[in-house]
């Protein structure tokens, strides 16, 4: 089913900017361009549902990646800039079943509230009691004005069903405060470049307007034509300034900051679900060239997510196959296959933002930017939290990239105070501070 | 006589009215207490000048300085047939002492004294005033039968109303539409499309309850109309044939907004609920998942009063594996200038409530200089203010309206429209609705083909008209509209001061049909329109302007002398007030004098626990908690002596006679006052222990230059200290008895006496000056333009119809919407 684009009236109550503080937002630039004097850190985090395959995924020993698994194949060409993390665990109990605590502790990293939703097993539950790592971090950098963005942090999604339950969920904005993913990409331009659009259409008729201002101007008495005559000059005033604004644009776009042209007419259909996987990703570089947002997470699907991926020739739905035993080869092959394609839209925006020279900067923008790509599971069948796949790409955070690390058992806690910590806000504890022990993993940097 | 120099404090000088310590009093904010500030008064030297004045006037006598006219108005009388002769003095001696100061034609000269002479007083009592004080500092000079010249001529050349108007004849001013106009017509662009809501006589919403967690056909237990959503079910069922551990509820019919502002909507509950308001596109309230303990969502949301927007509740509670849990539920708000509150059940429709929109786009405060809202300036704030609005309409048509019409009217005709006629016909419709009239092929193709030609894309296009219509002279600017007939004209007037909005379908088929034809006709429409939602909310805001409510936010007391006189009191006596007003304005009888004479009110059980047994409810003519009073002459005036009114208009923890008798003067007498020479901080009662607060108003204003006003205010205020600072009743204050005697001049010289609040509310409800006062308000408050530019004779035959009509205010609306709808015809 395809989805209404939110209302203006629905972004000004989200973000609480009041109409009169628009005109100044709808100038990008002022709030586009933070500092430049220190390199930005950027941080993405996508997630991708049902676990994968451990026997195609984790490489045999820990060490350099020499070369790549069959389902990180997509990232063979920038495996020097990959950190595969294994050995890290949701240890977070509690309410709720395995693919809910999956999906809503792993970036909250404490227990959910009780609640009456209820899984197929386990007790019911509600949401988080706590706030996720990403919009922590986003707040932190909100509040600096060396980091502060337009939006701070974006949230994007894939194919999301329409409904808000734990399971659909992986950001928190604090306790029982989930923050939906934005997943039609429409809605998401509109986000982004909505006014800039209706700056156009503005500018578009203020013609017709004006000529109709005369008009109707030259009906009226001397008195009373002065306040349409003054109505008429501020019109004029909008209009030089549009102009303005549009010539501005103009350089903009030589620079490389161009609205992006998205395919019209994409209907949010689970046959669409590349499509509209490159649409978001695009508008996410899109973003990060403006510099809108530090901060982005992707959301494929859901926990227990169902996806059929026809183009791979795969009829059967994503969690249902994910259910099938290991001695199931054909099923574990096209779990593979389901892998590798996520892995394909990882090393698509990794590259695209290798290809992305750093705005005001040396370098690419991914070198100032890490990619995590992460599951609510580690394996589907055995809806186990243990061993959860932690694949980053990308040098922002400044670890050690290129190698594959064993940590054995230890609890995902702990790599959220290495991400916080890479990111410029280091912290003691995060989410439920008994598994915060030994504080940020070692070894990475 | 020095001491009348007092000096002013920069902090608090200078307020534009002479009110002591009423500096808080005109802040233009919502958040407004009327606190004495003690503090301002530190200059020493001020003390000691007043404890100079105490001294000269316990001498004197407090009595004969104030509180009594002084010379008497009768020594200033003359035969009509001398006037000529007063006159053509009066100009020499005008000329001679007072034109240096005035000017030639009292306009006032600049370095000296800047307003203008212009005013409400009759000749006498300019001639007692110039007797007294003018010239200034050489009162001998002017005196007698000099004055009264001086009088005679200001009065007939430039200071009388009829002179001003003679002097600079009114005309009307083009205005834009004012922010309550400008979301009505909004809202009716879209309910043109969707259909608009009234309500019937039913209240409450209603309920449909399942035994089962969620909608099944044939698990319906029971339906009824529940009064207030506001339920704890603890562990147990909601109502017969109901299990406790699981069932679902689903409430829905639409809430009846009485006035524009802003609402706090709150919804708290334990167990999975979705709230849907305004419209069903996505949830206002969204608690699908329960998680943790009760859940509370708050969200505010500005809407426009008259109109009901639709609402859905669905409460779910779930079997846990768990184990059984509570369930509850609460729809609240708190209202404009209210306290939160379970939405009461007279803002309840149980029935079927059409899909709607509330423009959210805040626009800039209208201009109020002239006592009322109109729409006669802009600036760029407004200006971006209205793109903003064009803008978010836009998004609405483009989401859910422009949809919705091609789904309806795409079916029709064997579904052959093309989308791109379909948008045409839509823009056009829009257009003639934006526009008040059925539009010309020419202007139909600048807004409307013009914009469909300049792109392929539907939605584009859609978006150009809309923001082309609305921010065109002919939406913005009703009287600018080059409309060509004139039934659509007039319908278009009768529409804006009735509803502040556009024509809806009856009204143009009536213009289409030439039906509008005399004032008879426009009388029975006006008639029909008054019964709307929209005209009564315009009503009671028209009464909230006489009452100069608005200005009145939040009242707060001493919490040593009135303890209990909190925030949820203050509520009960707005809603007291307005039941009031709303019953006095919807009997049969409609009578204006009831609004000042009433005997009874409207109370609920927490007004009597603070009042006591005077305002215990009787149970009759119940409306939720609130019903009326026993009837009590002395104890119960209209709304003078309502206890919001007399709160409001006193200190936190005395009364205040000035701030009374302003009101009485300014609003309900409808008398010019002018600003005060200064700022003056009220007198301490710490200072003068032994004086009433009478004595010390007397005291304080005792210098002849505050005479002049306060003559008047103090006369009028005094007439209500029987009632205290939150308007209790009381016989002594220090252990004097109250003097409550007072008087009044009133426009034409005729001087009158009275004691106490009844006496002063039989006097006001017969008098000249009040019923003129409240058809001027009525007038402004309903056309944004002055009586007098539809003719020198309108308040005169207005105010000859309100007094034949038995003071019918619905009668008066109506006529004053004839006259409006006629148009105005400017003096020569």
């Amino acid at each position: 089913m395809s989805k209404s684009f939110t209302s203006r009236r629905d972004f000004l109550r989200r973000t609480g900017i009041t109409a009169a503080s628009l005109p100044f937002l709808m100038n990008l630039s002022s709030l586009g361009w933070a500092s430049t004097t220190t390199p930005r850190k950027r941080l993405v985090v996508i997630f991708t549902p049902n676990g994968i395959v451990p026997r195609n995924f984790w490489p045999d020993e820990p060490g350099p990646l020499e070369s790549m698994t069959r389902i990180l194949q997509p990232l063979d060409a920038l495996k020097d800039q990959t950190l595969m993390l294994q050995g890290v665990c949701d240890k977070i109990r509690g309410d709720g079943d395995g693919h809910m605590r999956g999906i809503a502790c792993l970036l909250t990293g404490i227990e959910l509230f009780p609640g009456d939703i209820q899984g197929g097993s386990d007790t019911p539950a509600g949401w988080s009691r706590g706030i996720s790592l990403d919009q922590h971090l986003k707040s932190k950098l909100q509040a600096d004005p060396n980091t502060q963005t337009r939006f701070g942090s974006l949230e994007f999604g894939v194919m999301v069903p329409e409904r808000a339950d734990t399971w659909t969920r992986l950001c928190y904005a604090g306790a029982n405060q989930p923050v939906a993913p934005i997943d039609n990409p429409y809605q998401m331009f509109d986000k982004l470049y909505g006014q800039v659009k209706d700056r156009d259409t503005i500018a578009s008729v203020l013609d017709v307007l004006h000529a109709d201002f005369h008009k109707v101007e030259s009906l009226l008495s001397a008195e009373d034509k002065q306040l349409l005559q003054q109505h008429a000059s501020m019109i004029r005033e909008v209009e030089n300034e549009l102009r303005q604004e549009k010539e501005m644009a103009a350089k903009k776009k030589d620079m490389g900051h161009a609205v992006p042209d998205l395919p019209r007419d994409i209907e949010e259909r689970n046959d669409n679900m590349p499509t509209l996987s490159k649409m978001q990703i695009d508008l996410m570089v899109n973003a990060f060239t403006a510099d809108f947002n530090r901060i982005a997470t992707l959301q494929y699907t859901n926990s227990v997510g169902g996806a059929k991926m026809k183009w791979l020739g795969i009829e059967e739905g994503h969690h249902d196959l994910s259910h099938e035993p290991n001695t199931n080869d054909d099923a574990l092959e096209k779990l593979t296959k389901i892998n590798i394609w996520f892995c394909e839209q990882v090393a698509y925006l990794a590259t695209r933002l290798a290809e992305t020279p750093e705005p005001g900067g040396g370098g690419s923008m991914l070198d100032n930017t890490t990619i995590i790509w992460t599951n609510e599971l580690g394996e589907g069948n055995s809806h186990t939290l243990d061993n959860i796949p932690f694949v980053m790409v990308g040098g922002g955070l400044g670890f050690k990239m290129g190698q594959s690390l064993q940590f054995g058992e230890v609890p995902h806690n702990r790599l959220l105070l290495n991400i916080a910590e890479g990111m410029g806000h280091p912290l003691a504890t995060f989410g439920n501070p008994d598994y915060c022990g030994d504080g940020p993993l070692t070894g990475l940097v | 006589m020095a001491y009348t120099r007092s000096v002013p404090d920069p902090k608090t000088a200078p307020p534009p009215e002479c009110l002591p310590g009423q500096l808080h009093l005109t802040i233009a904010t919502s958040r407004i207490s009327i606190t004495r500030n003690r503090c301002r008064f530190s200059c020493g030297a001020v003390v000691i000048l007043w404890q100079l004045v105490s001294t000269i006037v316990a001498a004197r006598g407090a009595e004969s300085i104030n509180d009594k006219p002084a010379a008497s108005l009768q020594s200033f009388s003359f035969v009509e047939s001398a006037k000529p002769q007063l006159l053509a003095s009066g100009a020499v001696i005008y000329a001679d002492k007072c034109a240096s100061c005035h000017g030639d034609m009292g306009q006032g000269i600049s370095g000296a004294y800047e307003n203008p002479l212009v005013g409400d007083r009759s000749i006498a009592e300019l001639a007692s005033i110039i007797d007294r004080t003018m010239p200034e500092d050489e009162a001998e000079l002017c005196q007698g039968e000099d004055a009264l010249a001086a009088a005679i001529f200001a009065f007939e050349t430039f200071y009388s109303e009829d002179a001003q108007l003679r002097n600079q004849p009114p005309r009307p001013a083009l205005a834009r539409l004012t922010t309550n106009q400008y979301r009505q017509n909004l809202s009716d662009l879209y309910t043109f499309f969707r259909g608009r809501s009234v309500p019937d006589g039913e209240r409450g919403l209603h309920g449909i309850y399942f035994n089962h967690a969620g909608w099944r056909d044939n698990k319906k237990a029971f339906e009824r109309n529940d009064a207030l959503i506001d339920f704890d079910y603890g562990e147990d069922s909601p109502g017969e044939g109901i299990e406790a551990k699981e069932f679902g509820i689903y409430w829905s019919g639409g809430i009846m907004v009485p006035e524009t502002g802003r609402y706090e909507i709150v919804a708290r509950g334990m167990g999975s609920f979705k709230v849907d308001f305004i419209d069903s596109t996505e949830p206002f309230f969204d608690n699908h998942v329960q998680s943790g303990d009760v859940a509370e969502y708050k969200q505010s949301v500005e809407l426009v009063g008259g109109r009901i927007y639709p609402i859905n509740v669905e409460f779910i509670k779930r079997e846990r594996k768990t184990g059984n849990v509570t369930a509850q539920f609460t729809l609240a708000w708190r209202p404009p200038h209210g306290v939160e509150q379970p939405i009461p059940t007279r803002y309840l429709y149980p029935g079927w409530t059409e899909q709607s929109f509330a423009p959210q786009t805040l626009l800039p405060p209208d201009d109020r200089s002239a006592g009322y809202e109109r729409g006669s300036t802009i600036s760029r704030e407004w200006d971006e203010a209205t793109t903003n609005g064009a803008i978010e309409f836009a998004d609405v048509v483009s989401s859910r309206l422009w949809p919705w019409y091609r789904k309806e009217r795409g079916k029709e005709n064997g579904g052959e429209a093309s989308d791109r006629d379909l948008l045409r016909q839509f823009g056009c419709q829009l257009i003639d609705m934006a526009f008040r009239c059925p539009t010309s092929e020419e202007l139909r193709k600048q807004y409307v083909d013009d914009q469909l030609a300049a792109t392929t894309d539907d939605d584009e296009a859609v978006r150009r008209i809309v923001i082309l219509a609305l921010k065109s002279p002919r939406f913005l600017y009703p009287a600018a509209a080059p409309i060509q007939s004139d039934d659509f004209r007039l319908a278009s007037r009768l529409a804006l001061t009735m509803w502040d909005s556009i024509p809806d379908v009856e009204l143009r088929n009536a213009a289409q049909d030439g039906t509008l034809h005399g004032d008879d006709a426009v009388r029975q429409y006006a008639r029909r329109m008054l019964d709307d939602p929209r005209a009564l909310a315009k009503t009671m805001a028209a009464l909230h302007h006489w009452l100069n409510l608005s200005r009145i936010g939040e009242v707060s007391k001493s919490s040593e002398l009135f303890p209990n006189f909190n925030d949820p009191l203050v509520a009960d006596l707005r809603a007291s007030l307005d039941l009031f007003l709303q019953s006095v304005v919807q009997s049969e009888a409609s009578d204006f004098r009831q609004l000042i004479g009433a005997d009874w009110s409207y109370t609920s059980d927490r007004i009597a626990e603070f009042y006591g047994e005077s305002w215990r409810p009787t149970g009759e003519q119940s409306i939720d908690r609130f019903s009326r009073t026993t009837a009590d002459p002395q104890l119960r005036c209209g709304v003078i002596t309502h206890p919001l009114v007399l709160s409001a208009l006193a200190y936190n923890d005395t009364t205040s006679p000035i701030h009374r008798g302003v009101f009485l003067t300014r609003h309900l007498l409808g008398r010019v006052l002018r600003a005060p020479p200064e700022a003056f901080p009220p007198l301490s009662p710490d200072l003068h222990v032994d004086l009433t607060t009478r004595e010390r108003v007397a005291l304080q204003t005792s210098p002849e230059t505050c005479q002049a006003c306060h003559i008047t205010i103090n006369r009028l205020g005094f007439g209500l200290e029987q009632f205290d600072a939150v308007g209790i009743w009381r016989d002594l204050e220090k252990e004097k008895p109250i003097d409550s005697s007072g008087g009044y001049i009133d426009r034409s010289g005729r001087s009158h006496e009275f004691n106490g609040a009844r006496e002063l509310a039989n006097y006001l409800i017969n008098s000249d000056d009040a019923q003129s006062a409240f058809i001027n308000r009525m007038f402004l408050h309903f056309v944004k333009q002055p009586p007098a530019v539809y003719g020198t004779q309108t308040m005169a035959d207005l105010k000859a119809a309100f007094q034949q009509s038995e003071f019918n205010i619905r009668e008066l609306i109506v006529n004053i919407a004839v006259v409006a709808a006629k148009g105005a015809t400017t003096i020569q």
